[in-house]
């Protein structure tokens, strides 16, 4: 098979690979520079504004390939990103550091879920056309909202809030934190996704629709906005003259350079082929199954080879359903299929309100419980690094590696575990919840 | 006391049936046997031995005669078959289970729509529940009858009920007033409580005029103890108000269901009654609290010492399968993880007093036994095998994972 010009290794989509590699190098140089920190800065007890130590009994690296998990581990912070991790006796503290120790506490990256709706105050589904690319979601974000008090003490510090599914092309979703700050601040990325729907929901609101003009529908849009970026391309690159401006297909440059990945709702065998054929390699664009639901593990062989991963979620489980499924009875789980097939990129997801926002770390514990092997923490990077790397801010988030953003949880065990319990969460170095005898949020 | 016990085994005796003879002697060894027994004795390793459906050993491992067939599980863990004493999947989906035209109903049970053996029933064997008390909905203040029944495959009704009817149904605050409508009587809690108080008041004259009628003849066994009640029930305004009708003022074998939202404030009280509580599907209040804080409310009813303290799903408002996780977050948010394996287990089998038959793995009782792959309250571990009556009735093999 030959693949379009894109594939996932390009700059924002593997550059958290890399990290893992030069790790040792970074430590080197941060201590070098906390060394030369001026005393100006420094607080009555002489540690450095923003200048932190967690010492964890567990530290969650996440790396995406390679290092998992710490025993007796320390991370370094300063000004809001981590500058260093390892083992306490391979971390020198710095003396302008205060030292947190968490104890028996583990440490791990803020969660990241790449398919909620509570970002803001709805507005979600504009029905009167059927593609619809330049709708922003972003335009009804309410910052740190109700609904999202909960998901920030449970340790979800950031998620992809994307329109519904009733129409094919939904519009753009956008990727936000989940503490209240100011909309600059909130947001991590926008347009953070485009959110295209397949098969069930756009046919069931929609006007008598079948797939085949569904997909006609998504192919006339991918086709209009690919060339439109292509155009814009050719413009940038002096060969040719200055493109009209369309906002409905501005989107798609963003696609085209792989800035942003399509977030597709799509579930069952041939939806989800429908979505890898036409998405991905007839157009090129980074694309993510989002739901991969029912028998859509099947196509996992496929999915791995073209480079779309797989954030799953929220029903995980196929149950026999005798007449529709061709089962023999048992319980087949996503997870568990993506993974046999050889899905290296497995995440999951609440599709929040659909699932409770802060019952996110609850979808991987079902995911072990059908049979995902979770012998090297892969539960946990579908929590954290592999939705970040899918979402194209890997190079940000999504694990404890230097340089990255300082998102931190410390929780009393296992976050797959439901009876683990989370103490205090930092977004950028600055706590935004600590849990106290009188104040418990989740 | 003495009466209650008294009258609970003539019931029993009287329409519990025998366990099936189909089912083999066995002997099941594992890694770890929690007996949930009143010692919480713990036994790792541990050996069962079962005999025509029944337990006749639970120890230590020993010697038995090499002729018992014998399941090994080396890494398992093996507990009682669950209980859930708040459900609704005996119809096999959500249909029939509320007749609303009367807002009491004490005539009606919920045994015409029982269909025994449905999937949803599969499905929760598999999940190690294995024991059901199967009611109609809180659309009325008393919606009917419920019937005790087992979760294995059955060929008939009576092979798989244990009790018809098994106790009644009440639902006092919101449901029933909101399903009512606008222009119903009984839709305020005052209104209910007049209801509710009225029926009872006119089976008890039947009781004592020893007056047989046809609508009250189930309700005059909950008023002379025969019959638990079940009472819908929710908010520390209607928990109290319940334990002040259904236990202060006529003295039933009561029992709080739901509870939730701040309902748990009148745990004290509740305590001080000797009233149980059967919580779900939410264990938690976040609520009451001015500052948003969240309470876990399961942790509060056992801290404040109600007896029997037991948790439900409300199946299928929570997946019927799914109540083990109702002791995870009720454990995630400051309860015990192994008081709430006796929520599932021996407290709901202690709170309809049939606890003689099921609840613990303890000889002489029904050998409803599940082996899990590890810690039962962790939903990582998975259900490797479920027996009920000495029956396998799912066993997770490769390729034949149900739950």
């Amino acid at each position: 098979m030959t693949l379009p010009r894109t594939t996932l290794s390009t700059r924002s989509f593997a550059s958290a690979k890399s990290a893992g590699v030069c790790r040792v190098g970074i430590l080197a140089l941060a201590l070098a520079l906390t060394g030369l920190a001026p005393a100006a800065l420094a607080d009555a007890e002489g540690f450095a504004d923003g200048a932190f130590a967690v010492c964890a009994a567990k530290v969650l690296v996440c790396e995406e390939e390679g290092l998992a998990a710490i025993d007796q581990g320390v991370l370094l912070v300063r000004d809001g990103r981590i500058v260093a991790v390892g083992g306490v006796d391979e971390i020198a503290i710095p003396a302008d550091h205060e030292i947190i120790d968490v104890g028996d506490s583990w440490l791990m990256p803020g969660m990241i879920d790449l398919h909620s709706h509570v970002g803001g105050s709805g507005g979600l589904n504009d029905m009167v056309f059927q593609v619809n690319p330049g709708l922003r979601v972003g335009t009804s974000v309410v910052t740190g909202n109700a609904n999202l008090v909960r998901p920030l003490a449970a340790g979800i510090t950031s998620i992809l809030y994307i329109p519904g599914s009733g129409t094919n092309i939904g519009g753009q979703g956008v990727l936000m934190k989940t503490h209240e700050t100011e909309f600059e601040d909130a947001v991590i990325r926008n347009p953070g996704s485009l959110k295209i729907a397949q098969g069930d929901n756009p046919k069931r609101w929609g006007y008598r629709m079948n797939r085949a003009l569904m997909n006609h529908h998504i192919r006339y849009a991918l086709r209009q906005g690919k060339a439109y970026a292509m155009r814009w391309q050719e413009y940038e690159e002096g060969r040719a003259s200055i493109p009209a401006r369309h906002i409905n297909l501005d989107v798609f440059r963003d696609l085209y350079n792989n800035e942003i990945a399509i977030s597709t709702h799509t579930q069952y065998f041939q939806v989800v082929l429908a979505t890898m054929r036409i998405l991905r390699i007839e157009f090129g664009f980074p694309t993510f199954i989002d739901h991969g639901s029912f028998d859509s593990w099947l196509l996992g062989e496929l999915a791995e080879e073209i480079g779309v991963p797989a954030i799953l979620g929220p029903r995980e489980v196929m149950f026999p359903r005798p007449g529709r499924f061709d089962t023999d009875g048992r319980v087949e789980g996503s997870a568990w299929g993506f993974q046999k097939m050889g899905v290296t990129k497995i995440g999951f997801n609440t599709d929040a309100p659909v699932l409770p926002q802060e019952e996110l770390p609850l979808q991987s514990a079902m995911g072990v419980r059908y049979g995902f092997d979770n012998s090297t923490m892969d539960a946990v990077r579908g929590l954290t690094i592999v939705p970040a790397v899918v979402a194209g801010i890997g190079d940000e988030l999504g694990s404890l590696e230097p340089g990255k953003l300082a998102d931190l949880v410390v929780l009393t065990g296992d976050p797959s575990d439901p009876r683990t319990t989370v103490e205090r969460v930092w977004i950028r170095g600055e706590t935004v919840y600590e849990v106290s005898e009188e104040v418990r949020l989740w | 006391m003495v009466r209650r016990t008294r009258l609970a085994a003539a019931f029993f005796a009287a329409t519990l049936l025998a366990a099936p003879s189909s089912a083999q002697d066995l002997a099941i060894r594992c890694g770890k046997v929690l007996s949930v027994n009143d010692a919480d004795e713990i036994f790792s390793p541990g050996l069962i031995l079962v005999e025509k459906g029944k337990i006749t050993y639970v120890g230590k491992p020993r010697e038995y005669p090499a002729s018992v067939p014998t399941v090994e599980h080396p890494d398992g863990w093996a507990v009682p078959g669950y209980i859930d004493l708040h459900t609704h999947i005996h119809t096999g989906g959500w249909g029939d289970i509320n007749d609303m035209c009367r807002n009491v109903n004490p005539e009606l049970r919920a045994a015409a729509g029982m269909r025994p053996d449905n999937r949803l029933m599969q499905v929760a064997c598999a999940g190690g529940v294995t024991t059901l008390f199967g009611i109609s909905g809180s659309g009325t203040n008393i919606s009917g009858f419920g019937l005790l029944y087992k979760t294995k495959t059955s060929r008939s009704f009576d092979e798989a009920v244990l009790a018809n009817p098994g106790g009644m149904k009440v639902a006092q605050d919101s449901n029933p007033g909101r399903l009512a409508g606008n222009h119903a009587f009984g839709r305020s809690r005052a209104g209910m409580g007049w209801a509710l108080e009225d029926v009872c008041n006119r089976a008890l004259a039947a009781v004592r005029q020893d007056r047989f009628d046809p609508s009250l003849e189930d309700l005059k066994k909950v008023m002379t103890r025969e019959l638990p009640v079940l009472i819908h029930t929710a908010g520390s305004e209607g928990v109290i108000n319940t334990a002040r009708m259904w236990k202060n003022l006529y003295d039933t074998r009561c029992v709080v269901s739901h509870g939730s939202f701040d309902g748990w404030k009148a745990a004290p009280a509740l305590a001080e009654w000797g009233m149980p509580v059967n919580h779900g599907p939410r264990t938690m209040d976040f609520y009451s609290s001015r500052n948003g804080r969240i309470n876990g409310s399961g942790a509060e009813y056992v801290a404040a010492g109600v007896p029997t303290f037991s948790l439900n799903t409300d199946s299928s408002v929570m997946p019927q399968e799914e109540l083990f996780l109702q002791g995870s977050m009720s454990a995630r948010l400051g309860a015990d993880s192994y008081q709430m394996l006796r929520a599932l287990t021996i407290h709901p089998a202690k709170t309809f007093s049939i606890d003689d038959r099921i609840g613990s793995l303890e000889p002489g009782k029904d050998a409803d036994i599940v082996v899990y792959s590890g810690d039962p309250i962790d939903p990582r571990s998975a259900v490797l095998n479920v027996w009920i009556e000495g029956t396998n009735e799912y066993k997770r093999e490769a390729g034949n994972q149900r739950f």
